[in-house]
């Protein structure tokens, strides 16, 4: 069988420089996976390449067996990729309501979305969804009045809306206390098995909580794979997160 | 199901409807009335610009190019109806024979139909907007560069136009039309039934924007407007969203110029003129871009004080000294235009729950950068 998403060999150059150098990685159906690396390892980058932010210089992407490469960004999340951006990205201006109603994208087409109201029936289990990440005071809010902790769970909400096979998150805990920090594991740990899931993370308290198989990146490679554990003992990673404080203080 | 606030747009649009049906019970004289008329059609392009510019944030400075292109098709047919009573022995619009044109062009034959020359001014300048569209948002142009391109393509118009007297009129446009008659009715520009003609289509187009805004497809557009990349990764196809919002704009603004040059008797083009697009923009932006009924009154102030102003003894040289000022003052201290005053009101008084201060004030520095960049 095939991974549901799998890399291999795949590059990104800016001018040159290479921020991806060929990186091959295999998810199955249902995993979750945690990318983690020190800075300017290339991890925000994967992610791109493989939601179609950046077009990859080399190699190739499949998901479902199909190749991304080719393919347009906003194809690419229809086929079923979804983006939680490292800079918390939503839509400023509209309610936190609008920005799950934008979110929630069954159908694509622009004549459809002309024949059709927004804030219709079929989007009421939106509301709860606000309620489940806490914001359901807000909901008539324009998302430019939230905090950042709230702006990360508004953009985890719209990926919940948008109901995406795999889910990409890069640094869904930044600027997280450490309570949110727990909710935003246990989004993920009910998450797992239902969505194909790879997270992008620093905190190591996060990854124990939510990873079974961590993927170490360094320079644009991939440096090692494998559980918890094992990656704490790798003496390779010790080496590039300088040893001195081991992973946990990346 | 209605929201509250989308009950409130209706009543507020609908009241505006009813005063511009009830004027011309006030109004006895007939070039008052022409005069308003002209407003009315002015308010419809504006209208129209909010349309993409405020709600998907597309400044296009060539909305006069589809508002010219409707106001030509229209006086070609009517020019053509004219042909019995005043051209010379081969049949011809004036102008021709005096550029010694001998026969018909032939992209002018189909103007003998009337419903082919009213469909051709609405879905004329839709497919010209349709292909600068497809060029400018498949490739992903945006900000300041869609203003150059849009504004570039109406100058480009507008000297073809220009140049091509023979078949055109040139300078001098399409003058000494016949009256337009639909169902039996005709059209004088200086009676009221031409009036209600456009104070019909006004309604019509004014409400057509406001269930597209109002729809799913609406409030993508906004996103679209606050975050472009951010909605592609929802898998929309915001070229395609963009292109139908500009498409729909240009739609309106050709019926406006239609219109226009039924009230006004003549096309020339300075209906296709820089100024005038600009012109546009700016009444958009005074009277409120994120606001249809904004922009539609925005246009009516503004043209009005324009009328007024370049009339009046007092400011016969400075008046456009005090529009610009007046454009300027509006920009600093109300960025979302005239209709922004009516929001902060309802919101004063209706009791509703106060937004949370410190970010209010970010937001509205933030909108008139945005507005500087464009957006
Ligand atoms: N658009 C870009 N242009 C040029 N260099 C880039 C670009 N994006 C990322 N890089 C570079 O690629 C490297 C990897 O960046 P990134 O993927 O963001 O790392 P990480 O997310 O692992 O911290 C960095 O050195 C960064 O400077
Ligand atoms: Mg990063």
């Amino acid at each position: 069988m095939t991974a549901h998403l799998e890399l291999s060999d795949v590059s990104a150059s800016f001018n040159g420089f290479k921020a991806v150098n060929g990186l091959s990685l295999k998810v199955e159906k249902g995993e979750l996976r945690c990318l983690i690396g020190p800075n300017g390892a290339g991890k925000t980058t994967a992610l791109d390449l493989i939601c179609g932010k950046t077009v990859p210089s080399g190699g190739s992407i499949r998901f479902k067996g199909i190749e991304l490469g080719r393919h347009d960004d906003y194809q690419i999340a229809r086929s079923g990729v979804g983006r939680k951006f490292q800079v918390p990205s939503v839509f400023r201006q509209l309610t936190v309501r609008e920005n799950l109603e934008v979110a929630y994208c069954k159908r694509n087409g622009v004549l459809a979305n002309l024949l059709r109201w927004a804030h219709s029936a079929d989007s009421d289990g939106l509301d709860k969804l606000a309620e489940f990440v806490g914001l359901s005071d807000q909901l008539n809010v324009p998302a430019a009045h939230l905090s950042h902790g709230q702006t990360q769970w508004l953009e985890i909400a719209l990926l919940l809306a948008q109901d995406a096979e795999l889910i990409l998150l890069d640094e869904p805990t930044a600027g997280m206390t450490v309570q949110e920090t727990q909710k935003t594991a246990d989004i993920c740990n009910r998450l797992k098995g239902k969505h194909t899931i790879i997270v992008v993370e620093h905190d190591m308290g996060f990854v124990k909580a939510i990873g079974d198989i961590i993927s170490v990146m360094h320079q644009g490679k991939l440096l090692a794979e494998g559980p918890v554990a094992e990656i704490e003992n790798n003496p390779k990673v010790k080496q590039v997160y300088l040893g001195s404080v081991g992973i946990s203080g990346a | 199901m209605m929201s509250k606030r989308t009950m409130r747009q209706v009543f507020v649009y609908g009241a505006v409807c009813l005063a511009i049906f009830l004027l011309p019970m006030l109004i006895n004289d007939d070039f008052l009335l022409n005069r308003f008329a002209r407003y009315l059609v002015l308010a419809m392009v504006s209208m129209a610009l909010a349309l993409s510019w405020g709600y998907a944030g597309i400044l296009n400075l060539g909305q006069a190019m589809s508002f010219g292109l409707g106001s030509y098709c229209m006086a070609m047919a009517l020019k053509l109806r004219t042909i019995p009573v005043h051209t010379g022995s081969e049949g011809l619009p004036d102008f021709m024979v005096w550029n010694n044109v001998e026969a018909l062009p032939w992209f002018w034959k189909p103007f003998y139909s009337m419903p082919f020359a009213i469909a051709a001014g609405i879905i004329g300048p839709m497919i010209v907007s349709a292909i600068l569209a497809w060029f400018m948002f498949r490739g992903r142009v945006t900000g300041v560069y869609v203003a150059i391109i849009t504004l570039a393509t109406l100058v480009v118009v507008n000297l073809v136009i220009i140049d091509q007297q023979w078949a055109t009129g040139g300078f001098n446009g399409i003058t000494d039309l016949a009256q337009l008659e639909l169902f039996g009715i005709t059209f004088d520009a200086y009676s009221a039934t031409t009036y209600y003609l456009i104070a019909i289509c006004l309604t019509v187009c004014l409400f057509l924007a406001l269930a597209v805004t109002k729809s799913k497809a609406g409030l993508i557009l906004q996103a679209i407007r606050d975050q472009e990349d951010r909605v592609r990764f929802f898998g929309y196809d915001v070229a395609l969203f963009k292109t139908m919002v500009f498409c729909i704009s240009a739609g309106i603004a050709g019926l406006a110029g239609m219109l226009y040059t039924i009230v006004m008797e003549f096309a020339s083009p300075t209906f296709l003129g820089v100024q005038l697009s600009l012109s546009i923009v700016i009444w958009c932006a005074v009277g409120g871009r994120q606001s249809l009924v904004g922009a539609l009154l925005g246009a009516i102030l503004v043209a009005g004080m324009q009328g007024a102003l370049s009339e009046s003894e007092v400011f016969l040289d400075t008046w456009t000294l005090v529009m610009g000022a007046l454009f300027v003052l509006v920009v600093l201290f109300l960025p979302n235009g005239i209709a922004s005053l009516g929001e902060k009101l309802t919101e004063k008084f209706g009791g509703r729950r106060a937004t949370p201060e410190p970010a209010k004030r970010g937001n509205s520095i933030a909108r008139s950068t945005k507005l500087a960049e464009g957006k």
